[in-house]
């Protein structure tokens, strides 16, 4: 059984770091990649220019965002939890900037999955010049040994 | 049949959504993410990993939930935030179904809004995403 952190200063380190800004824009090809993956059909009327688009096409846009590499501190990762969330509607045609960045790292005990780390990143998008936000996209990866790995209900 | 947002009480439901995402929407996703863990797409990939068969990724999920709320919402009004937890691994083809409802309905900066809890449920009736969800209406 471990009990030594393993968040250690040199982890901690990691936690605000971003990666390279990018830019974006909602197109309808965008639109279709991701009406076609999660309605299984192409999205109609595709909007106009500066009409509002279904947050969806956020997935297809979030791919413009270099990706961040986390540390890899146990053996095993799982995906617990992802997130969209907007501040307005997106329009067709506009250019966002995106960027990706590690929000926290925090780490727990105990549990059917033992000592483990979660690691928290943040796609923001945001409008070129004045910086407001638009949207974000957030997801939780735990990373965890599966040999500690206890059978049973995972609620 | 447009909703009718007068009409909506707390604790209404969404209409259930069913589900079989099979490996083409998976692959679909895949490409769409630029995401290609050889576990959702390659039996033997995630038989080695333990699980029985390749697994539906939790981000397609997320989109499968709001995928649910915008076929009950339609025009009268948007999605602003959805959220999933992810609770179990669904197999690739096996039937799910996303169930929800309407925790609160409130006014917020101006606007009518709901928050909404939603469940995708697996074919043996446990949950394999809580969900939360928050909706503005037009």
């Amino acid at each position: 059984m471990v009990d030594q952190s393993l968040l250690t200063d040199d982890v901690r380190a990691h936690i605000g770091r971003t990666a390279p800004r990018g830019i974006t824009r909602v197109t309808p090809q965008a639109l279709l990649r991701s009406s076609d993956t999660y309605f299984g059909k192409p999205w109609e009327p595709v909007p106009g220019n500066g009409e509002p688009v279904p947050g969806i096409v956020i997935a297809a846009l979030e791919t413009e965002s270099a990706g961040l590499d986390l540390p890899t501190v146990m053996p095993n990762s799982l995906l617990i939890s992802n997130e969209w969330q907007f501040e307005r509607r997106l329009r067709m045609g506009e250019d966002l900037e995106v960027q990706s960045r590690l929000a926290d790292i925090s780490e727990r005990f105990g549990g059917r999955f033992g000592q483990s780390l979660y690691f928290r990143t943040e796609v923001e998008f945001t409008e070129p010049g004045s910086g407001a936000v638009v949207a974000r996209t957030v997801q939780t990866m735990m990373q965890y040994d599966a040999a500690n790995e206890s059978r049973g209900d995972d609620e | 049949m447009s909703l009718d947002v007068a009409q909506l009480k707390e604790g209404d439901e969404l209409p259930p959504l069913e589900l079989a995402p099979d490996l083409g929407q998976v692959i679909r996703y895949c490409g769409m993410a630029w995401a290609f863990p050889p576990f959702f797409y390659d039996i033997e990939a995630a038989r080695a990993q333990g699980m029985p068969g390749t697994i539906v990724p939790g981000p397609l999920k997320l989109g499968l939930v709001y995928r649910a709320i915008h076929e009950w919402l339609g025009d009268a009004g948007w999605v602003r935030q959805v959220r999933a937890a992810h609770r179990r691994p669904d197999i690739t083809g096996r039937p799910i179904v996303v169930v929800g409802n309407i925790a609160r309905l409130y006014e917020e900066d101006g606007a009518d809004r709901a928050d909404l809890e939603l469940l995708v449920i697996n074919e043996d009736n446990q949950p394999s995403v809580r969900a939360f969800a928050i909706v503005e209406f037009s």
